[in-house]
């Protein structure tokens, strides 16, 4: 049998729970360390070997087409396919059926992989799919295995306690589009090929693998690559400045004299540090951003053409793209509670901040508390509760 | 303006051809044709585009062979004028972008001779030129047959029984792609990226052997060294990525257009290097020549200059320039081109040179012909455009006279430092107009169904409302005007009915106030008007029925959102019309004819 050359990568979901920043792109495209989730998964198929992917696109697809493009600067060939309404991981892979080649791999874009965590699936043949053993969690679905066979998947974790979990990752040949039918989850679509006397191999995997559900998961998935994060110094360090420990810095970037910066941290390209400003751990700053003097970042994920006034004081905080904030502005951290579609989580935050807010001088954002995309907030002004989006608070 | 391309190398030369004919169908689409030599030469020819006249032709054989994509000047779209020509013997044939003016004295004098025309074209003149030179060797019967045209051409020619090209230009693009054991000629590096990046430019005068492994360049007769160039565009720039048209990926790339021209440049703007030499001279007043979109631009620039530096600036149509009354000793001409080759332009700057001008290109292509003629050259960093209607080679135009006009003012740090901030949040700016592209989509399928639009503007909009109009007339054939704000009530308003929308330019400068009292006098008399204002204009939509939201920006920076949304409304007017986007009915994107 020939290997398999193909994956068909499913990026189209649009991540509810990770609002106000999927408001405007789509899961795949939040960065971690200044790369977009999707760049992790097609990084682990490119060094696979696996260099031909269909990307099933769907909710804000421009953000995937547009960073991606053909992947000729990922090593890779994409073709897209669309999935106008979000119904389902089965939905999601029948849209690229007439891109399939006979045999193939599913793999889901919107997990942070690695290459080992794929790579039992790449000399199994189909049909399989991964499967990998975690701790107790309901945040996650599992798989029923009997004899290295899939019995069932998609079972509730407290019915199936220590089943390992299934991480969106298949190898199938074309026969599974017509399982799939008109049936919208890959569950039904897997129950119907046992039944039809189909062997799914469960293959196990123990390599990297973290799912980004809240706002928060971003902050430690951003430190767990950070720390992983290889060194490169491009762009200008003024006299003066301190960098120290696994720190990135872009072309065109310009470290003003005077700053401090403990890695690990990873600043992109063209941006402005300082004088005088303070870059602590686990910090990441995308491109085009300016870092006014005297502020002080720590634990932050901070996007694309954001502007941070002097004085600024920000932690654990997360500031999605093309967001200018004033000075004298505090982001501190401190336990909250925090209520997302309906549940609620005690978790220790900073700020969650959208896309395009302007922040006048000397806001005070308290713990955990969200500001939407498109907020105009006046200066002075201490914000202790969620900020929808487009709000004007006076 | 047409495409031309040659193959000559150990694989079959028929499907090279074809795929590099697509890669230039941007430069002409209504007809197109291939030869290719093998015992025989064999040729066939059609009218049409490319992907419909690859399914139809026959299957011809040859490692060697030349292909052809054309806008008709000479002669009407039949397939007797598609090119490739050939001679009398069949043995001869030629593909050629340009305009031969003698055309009709030679084709008189051939004909006397007893040579046979098959076409209306100017081209098959140089065909039977050849014919009448050849002795065996090719190179020198086309350098005596070039010897008798008058004209511009960049030329591919295929003589049967030999394994080589010649390739000849002048005042054509022209560039030679260099392959392992293959090479290959043609209008634009955007043909040949599929197979290499290595290339040489040709210049003017230069006639070039290329065979499979050896390249040889004569000029004037003498022997002329080319050197190889790395091309630093890729094939990815000529793709779709998932995009329906290349017009909406090249919109969507726009955001990164900006960042990519205005890199090296922040935080601080520095002077841009083209002012070092130039610079020197006293600049008393600037001229600012180009057409089409980039007539445009330079229009923007007019008032760019003007506002930040105090420099008397004018923008004319290349077409229309004319340097004995519009140019001094002392005057910058700057020529705007995203081609580097547009004829009209190419001349401008050439006749102000000849008067002792300075001269400046901008332009998007690495080795084009304003590269040769300009005294300094400004890059912006679009990347290949392939859409026949220019979106973001548009916005670094803009960029690039931004920054220009930021290199140049006197006003101080303080004042610059702030105009660069807003400029560096531009690109999030220019996201935000692109996210906001489901709304802008729908008032765009509500203008399709009109046959009549205005634009208007005022100040540095009313450039905005013109290329907004011409968007939307070259692809959804929608008669689009456009007018200054304050002229339209004398004369225009005699147009205005309940089925002549208006477009109209709202950015909160000093152009508001006036801009709602010229909104209250046209919507008295019944047309629909839909005003693109900012996204904080709570003002606006007591006087406008539909509003396009742009983000607030500084006023001088406001063309690159305004024009941005009225790029997307042209794109779904036209989609929702079913209009062919990216190659209209009759245009091309590079005009290199006069």
């Amino acid at each position: 049998m020939e290997r398999i050359t193909q994956a068909i990568v499913l990026a189209a979901g649009e991540g509810q729970r990770l609002k106000p920043f999927t408001k405007l792109m789509p899961k795949v495209m939040l960065p971690i360390a200044d790369k977009p989730i999707l760049q992790y998964v097609i990084e682990a198929l490119a060094e696979n070997g696996i260099r031909r992917i269909v990307m099933v696109v769907g909710y804000r697809k421009e953000y995937v087409q547009d960073y991606f493009g053909s992947g000729q600067q990922f090593g890779v060939e994409i073709d897209y396919a669309a999935q106008p309404q979000q119904l389902g991981v089965a939905h999601a892979l029948k849209q690229a059926r007439h891109l399939a080649d006979d045999r193939f791999f599913v793999i889901a874009g919107d997990n942070m992989i690695e290459r080992d965590t794929i790579a039992p699936l790449i000399n199994a043949s189909p049909n399989a799919m991964l499967i990998r053993s975690r701790e107790n969690s309901p945040r996650y679905k599992t798989v029923i295995v009997q004899d290295g066979r899939v019995k069932d998947i998609g079972v509730d974790s407290a019915k199936a306690p220590g089943s390992p979990i299934d991480i969106g990752a298949y190898a199938f040949t074309k026969d599974v589009f017509n399982f799939i039918g008109d049936d919208v989850s890959m569950r039904s679509v897997i129950q119907k090929m046992i039944k039809q006397g189909l062997q799914i191999t469960a293959v196990e995997t123990s390599g990297f693998w973290q799912d980004a559900v809240y706002p928060w998961d971003i902050l430690k998935l951003n430190d767990m690559i950070l720390s992983k994060t290889a060194l490169s110094l491009g762009g200008t360090i003024e006299e003066g400045s301190r960098i120290k420990g696994k720190v990135s810095i872009g072309d065109g970037t310009v470290i003003r004299s005077n700053c401090y910066i403990v890695g690990p941290v990873v600043i992109g390209e063209d941006c402005e540090i300082g004088p005088n400003a303070c870059i602590f751990p686990s910090t990441s700053i995308g491109n085009n951003v300016v870092i006014s003097p005297f502020s002080v970042i720590g634990n932050t994920s901070i996007g694309n053409n954001v502007s941070i006034g002097p004085n600024a004081s920000v932690q654990d905080s997360i500031i999605a793209p093309g967001t200018s904030i004033g000075g004298h502005f505090a982001a501190r951290s401190g336990e909250a509670d925090i209520t997302i579609e309906g549940e609620h989580h005690q978790v220790k935050m900073g700020a969650i901040m959208g896309s395009y807010s302007q922040i006048g001088e000397g806001v005070v954002v308290e713990p955990g508390t969200m500001v939407g995309n498109n907020c105009r907030i006046k200066s002075m002004k201490t914000l202790t509760e969620s900020i929808p989006d487009g709000a004007l608070v006076v | 303006m047409c495409g031309i391309i040659g193959y000559v190398g150990r694989r079959q030369a028929q499907p090279i051809l074809f795929q590099s004919l697509k890669r230039l169908e941007y430069r002409g689409y209504d007809s197109c044709g291939i030869a290719t030599s093998d015992s025989v030469l064999s040729l066939c020819k059609d009218v049409g585009r490319v992907v419909e006249f690859e399914k139809k032709a026959p299957q011809i054989r040859g490692t060697v062979g030349i292909g052809h994509t054309r806008w008709a000047t000479h002669g009407g779209v039949t397939a007797a004028n598609a090119h490739p020509h050939t001679d009398c013997t069949g043995k001869i044939a030629v593909v050629h972008n340009g305009v031969i003016e003698n055309f009709r004295e030679l084709r008189e004098r051939l004909t006397e001779e007893g040579h046979r025309f098959t076409s209306d074209t100017d081209t098959e003149v140089i065909a039977h030129l050849i014919e009448k030179y050849y002795e065996g060797n090719v190179e020198s019967a086309v350098s005596k047959a070039l010897g008798d045209i008058s004209g511009t051409y960049a030329l591919a020619i295929l003589v049967n029984g030999h394994r080589t090209l010649v390739a000849a230009r002048r005042e054509s693009p022209l560039i030679i792609g260099v392959g392992d054991d293959e090479n290959f000629i043609a209008s634009d590096v955007a043909a040949v990226l599929d197979y290499t990046d290595r290339v040489i430019y040709l210049e003017d005068g230069d006639i070039a052997t290329v065979s499979e492994s050896t390249i040889t360049v004569t000029n004037a007769g003498k022997k002329a060294k080319r050197s190889e160039e790395r091309v630093p565009w890729t094939i990815e720039d000529a793709q779709k990525a998932g995009y329906e048209h290349f017009m909406l990926k090249e919109i969507h790339e726009q955001p990164r257009t900006i960042e990519a021209t205005l890199r090296g440049y922040v935080p601080f703007i520095k002077p841009l290097a083209i002012l070092g030499t130039e610079g020197e001279k006293q600049v008393r007043d600037i001229t600012l020549v180009a057409c089409g979109t980039s007539y445009h631009a330079a229009l923007i620039g007019e008032h760019i200059l003007g506002k930040l530096c105090h420099i008397p600036t004018r923008a004319r149509f290349a077409s229309e320039f004319d340097p004995q009354n519009m140019a001094l000793e002392n005057t910058w001409i700057l020529g705007i081109t995203q081609s580097g080759e547009t004829t009209d332009t190419l001349r401008a700057l050439q006749r102000a040179k000849a008067i002792g001008c300075p001269t400046i290109g901008i332009t998007n292509v690495h080795g084009s012909s304003i590269t040769r003629i300009a005294g300094q050259i400004l890059y912006t960093q679009s990347g290949p455009e392939i859409g026949v209607a220019a979106t973001k080679t548009f916005l670094a135009q803009l960029t690039a006279l931004y920054l220009l006009a930021l290199s140049l003012t006197e006003r101080d740090t303080r004042t610059i430092e702030n105009l660069m901030a807003e400029f560096r949040m531009l690109p999030a700016k220019v996201q935000q107009v692109l996210d906001n592209e489901e709304q802008i989509a729908e008032h765009g399928r509500m203008l399709s169904k009109y046959e009549n639009a205005f634009y208007i503007g005022r100040g540095i909009n009313y450039p905005v409302a013109m290329e907004g109009a011409l968007k939307l007339k070259e692809i959804s054939y929608i008669h689009a005007e456009a007018y200054p704000a304050g002229e339209i009530k004398h004369g225009p308003f005699a147009l205005l009915r309940s089925n002549t929308p208006v477009v109209a330019m709202a950015p909160q400068d000093d152009t508001y106030e006036p801009m709602l009292t010229s909104i209250k006098e046209i919507e008295a008399r019944g047309p629909q008007v839909i005003a693109v204002a900012a996204e904080d204009d709570e003002n606006i939509q007591q006087f406008a029925q539909v509003v396009i939201r742009v983000p607030r920006t500084d006023p001088l920076f406001s063309p690159f959102v305004n024009t941005v949304a009225l790029q997307l409304l042209a794109y779904h007017a036209a989609k929702e019309r079913g209009c062919p986007i990216d190659l209209p009915a009759n245009l091309a994107k590079s005009v290199t004819v006069p």
